[in-house]
């Protein structure tokens, strides 16, 4: 069929019928992602769907149960719960987000050159890799918040060391694998210089390995986040971050769970709907 | 295997030395010491000078860590600054506690989440396995002090009972100690049984494609030998080695629930450490917990080498 006609031939599917076919296929990574697209949603215009302030104060309505007025409750200052979690997603989401992409960005690069290179430079990078996975993740966290000081900086910083060794070990395994294929011998026969093969055509074939980690670690990051937010070593009050909120919740457990109930909710189902997407994704590369 | 042994032992004492380095070194990159703490906004520089000389905070810091390392190399942590008590009895104490909720975590996740794993891998792709993966995935997604906050609503609106205020080691009363501890066991073992649970079935289900498994099957050996002989034989290694791991990660998650629940172990004395600047405890509880990490992994790299006669040869 060298030269077909063109128009007898079946015409290739519509973009919103492939969409819904994989979604077909794959309703786990489907709803995953509605779920996601909607968290992006609330974490871009968290005005359009709490109407509340999530700062204001108002005593006389202090530990309200959840009520047609309050979605959520009220906390001990009377400040809605609906609306300082639909605002705490976007703060919640950034530091996760900012965290890791630095931790997949200096792990990636790190990593990449670490199994490129060999030698020495593999030896003691990974030797001080090596030293930061001694460190239980939590107890990493709480080391470098607590000694520093609870700030937002401190805790991406935090956030970004835990998880940098990750990636360096996945960029690290992904290039060592590259090295040895017949492009790379070929590229270095025609005499392309090193760090040209490594950009080029090592660090393009790593990056696929990196990004699908981001979205298999993301759920971990998230935890790790509202756990230090909880120690009271997170985003600090009275910004409307999940873990600081939890943090607030803790000691009028008893008197009013929905403090605490609504904000862990979000952090389950954020993980939970990455979990799924990125289960599925994993799936379909394992397939390929 | 010697060698091998000498070798890996050479690398994790090196890891242990740098990571010694580490911990006292971020301790020192505090803004603020202990004197600074302790005497306030109006400290007088004479005042300031004795207390950091008594402290030994005025010396370099390289000597301060060589002396510290060289008396904990003999068991002596120093004393804390705050309490005037042993550091290393005050690590003991805390590592027992913890110690004792990381077993019985470790018991609780293993019980559950190993029939768990088990079933849903061998009724792949029916509702039992749905079920239990979706358990599984709602284990791992909840964030594990948020389940303890949960269950303990749970059981104090349900049943009208809450755990005691007050920690009580097993040897003073077994069953107050055993009530204090059983939420955050719950909470822990129940994240900890999902994740396991998810292993199990993994390997399961690739064992379960294997050519040998399904040549069994063909050939008409019962399901019941299939499963003990074929599938469970294989993957019993990586199951075992999967508990190190979860020791570990027992370790880490036990700091959250400890502050959670009051419990005095090594995660709240750390906490209070840094809260506190004591410097000694803060030191000696770190360098206990990357030790027994690095002692479990250990443990299982060498566990791994002697149950399989593959690893061993190579």
């Amino acid at each position: 069929m060298a030269q077909a006609d063109t128009a007898s031939l079946p015409q290739a599917p519509h973009a919103w019928y492939r969409l819904a076919r994989t979604a077909r296929r794959e309703p786990a990574m489907a709803g995953g992602v509605l779920v996601l697209v909607l968290l992006c949603l609330v974490a871009a215009l968290p005005g359009l769907f709490a109407g509340q302030s999530p700062y204001a104060i108002d005593v006389a309505n202090a530990l309200q149960p959840p009520s047609a007025a309050h979605l959520f409750g009220t906390d001990d200052t009377g400040r809605d719960i609906f609306a300082r979690v639909i605002h705490g997603t976007r703060i919640t989401l950034a530091i996760c987000a900012s965290s890791l992409l630095i931790a997949a960005v200096i792990g990636g690069i790190s990593g990449t050159v670490s199994g490129f290179f060999g030698g020495w430079i593999d030896q003691g990078l990974g030797r001080l890799i090596d030293v930061v996975l001694s460190f239980p993740p939590i107890i990493l966290g709480v080391i470098v918040t607590g000694v520093l000081g609870p700030e937002t900086s401190n805790l991406i910083l935090a956030l970004s060391v835990i998880y940098l060794p990750v990636f360096f070990r996945i960029a690290r395994s992904g290039a060592v694998g590259e090295v040895g294929k017949t492009y790379v011998e070929a590229a270095r026969c025609l005499g392309l210089p090193e760090t040209t093969i490594l950009r080029r055509h090592v660090l393009r074939n790593v990056l696929p390995l990196v990004l699908m980690q981001y979205i298999v670690q993301f759920p971990l990051v998230l935890q790790i986040q509202a756990a230090l937010g909880f120690l009271g070593l997170g985003v600090q009050p009275p910004t409307p971050d999940w873990g600081a909120i939890l943090q607030q919740g803790k000691d009028a457990i008893l008197l009013a769970p929905w403090i605490s109930l609504f904000p862990g909710l979000a952090v389950l189902i954020t993980a939970f709907a990455l979990m799924l997407t990125g289960r599925a994704l994993q799936r379909s590369v394992d397939r390929r | 295997m010697t060698r091998y042994l000498a070798r890996r032992f050479a690398a994790s004492i090196v890891t242990a030395v740098l990571a010694s380095i580490v911990v006292f070194l971020i301790v020192r990159a505090v803004p603020g010491d202990v004197v600074a703490q302790m005497l306030g906004q109006t400290s007088d520089p004479a005042a300031t000078q004795s207390l950091r000389a008594f402290f030994g905070l005025d010396q370099p810091v390289w000597m301060q860590y060589g002396r510290w390392i060289g008396a904990a190399l003999q068991g002596d942590f120093g004393i804390s600054w705050t309490g005037g008590r042993p550091v290393s009895t005050m690590v003991v104490d805390a590592f027992l506690v913890t110690l004792e909720i990381a077993l019985l975590t470790l018991v609780l996740a293993t019980v559950v989440g190993v029939p768990l794993g088990l079933l849903s891998g061998i009724y792949e792709g029916t509702w039992p396995d749905t079920l239990i993966q979706t358990f599984n995935l709602l284990g791992l997604a909840a964030p594990v002090f948020w389940t303890g906050l949960m269950l303990l609503v749970l059981v104090s609106s349900a049943l009208g009972w809450s755990p005691p205020l007050v920690y009580a080691a097993p040897g003073e009363s077994l069953s107050d100690n055993l009530a204090i501890l059983f939420l955050p066991i719950l909470a822990l073992g129940l994240l900890q049984a999902a994740a396991y649970s998810q292993f199990v079935r993994q390997n399961v289900v690739s064992a379960l494609h294997q050519d040998y498994v399904r040549t069994a099957i063909a050939k008409g050996v019962p399901a019941r030998i299939v499963f003990f002989k074929h599938i469970l034989r294989n993957i019993a290694i990586p199951l075992v080695t999967f508990m190190g791991l979860m020791l570990t990660q027992i370790l880490g998650g036990v700091v959250i629930v400890e502050s959670l629940f009051a419990i005095p172990g090594l995660g709240r004395l750390l906490l209070t450490a840094i809260q506190t600047r004591d410097y000694p405890v803060l030191q000696g509880a770190l360098l206990v917990v990357v030790i027994a990490a690095m002692l479990v992994n250990l443990g299982v790299d060498l566990l791994y080498r002697v149950i399989d006669p593959r690893v061993r040869l190579a």
